[in-house]
């Protein structure tokens, strides 16, 4: 497990970011809370705050969660010949907790050749409960702050999400993807049309990775 | 409407996680659906900079956002850090706001 402390640090960083860009976006701390909880995905997380404080509509939000963790459906279909061996009930506890972190971990592990799904459980698990008390954090310090845009910490979300997509790309066609999606969702929002922006700009763009072979 | 949004959110997000390990499907899936798969996620997520970046307040910028973000990119990309990028981008919109 001890590989796993620089993922659990930056769990606890990106948590405690999350509590507090949450909370200076004007949502509950019940709200915020039961976010973590209940969805416990980072990017979605942070996207969902974005999207309330358009006052997106609730379809939208939902339909845009959905496609940024459909990802998850190639993890877990990875995943299969190793949770293969647990009872359904088993199965559908450890999904819960799959993320990109628990994810590389357990892959790693079983690419060494370990066999333990202990390790999974162990790492996925401590993962949820560390990103739960990071936002418990991050939603008392976000209400301690004042006005958010006198500091700039309005921009920590958008900060946080171009940091995300830097360390994502992998290749050129990447670059040209992210690029696309963004200007794509800028223009639209610009012309008015700032609900749909984000899923149109986002379902449009990925389309150039089924063209361009990497 | 919160609450929906986040119980949705929240089964939306559980069922791609789930559906894998609870049902077997027949057949892998076609390289391309692979691939445009595995490129949502920066998509969507490079799909949320645009407008925050452009119009940050459902008006055209008046440039402290894309500045910012041309510095957030460099910072990430030197440091291989989120929170360097976080930390950068805070204080250079914060400055740029004051010009």
């Amino acid at each position: 497990m001890g590989e796993g402390w620089p993922v659990m640090g930056t769990v606890l960083l990106v948590g405690t970011t999350f509590g507090v860009v949450a909370r200076q976006s004007g949502l509950e701390p019940l709200e915020i809370v039961a976010m973590s909880l209940l969805v416990f995905a980072g990017a979605s997380q942070f996207a969902m705050v974005q999207l309330f404080s358009q006052a997106a509509p609730t379809p939208v939000v939902i339909v845009s969660v959905l496609f940024i963790n459909l990802r998850h459906l190639l993890m877990a279909t990875s995943l299969r010949p190793q949770l293969q061996r647990l009872p359904l009930g088993w199965r559908l506890f450890a999904a819960f907790f799959l993320t990109d972190e628990s994810f590389a971990m357990a892959t790693g592990h079983f690419r060494r050749g370990g066999r333990s799904l202990a390790y999974y459980f162990t790492f996925a698990i401590a993962l949820f409960v560390l990103w739960n008390v990071a936002t418990v954090v991050g939603v008392v310090v976000g209400g301690a702050i004042g006005d958010p845009r006198r500091f700039g910490v309005d921009f920590a979300i958008t900060a946080t999400f171009i940091g995300i997509v830097v360390l994502a790309i992998r290749h050129r066609v990447d670059i040209v993807i992210a690029l696309v999606a963004a200007l794509v969702a800028g223009v639209l929002a610009l012309a008015g049309a700032s609900t749909i922006a984000v899923i149109t700009a986002g379902a449009v763009a990925p389309l150039i990775a089924v063209v361009v072979r990497r | 409407m919160i609450w929906i949004a986040i119980l949705g959110s929240a089964v939306a997000t559980y069922l791609t996680r789930s559906l894998p390990l609870a049902v077997t499907l027949g057949r892998r899936l076609p390289p391309a659906a692979t691939r445009y798969l595995e490129a949502l996620p920066v998509a969507i997520i490079a799909a949320l900079v645009g407008p925050a970046v452009v119009a940050p307040v459902g008006a055209l910028t008046h440039g402290a956002e894309p500045v910012a973000a041309a510095f957030v990119i460099a910072a990430v990309a030197w440091r291989r850090s989120l929170l360097a990028g976080v930390i950068v981008g805070v204080v250079a919109v914060a400055l740029l706001r004051l010009v």
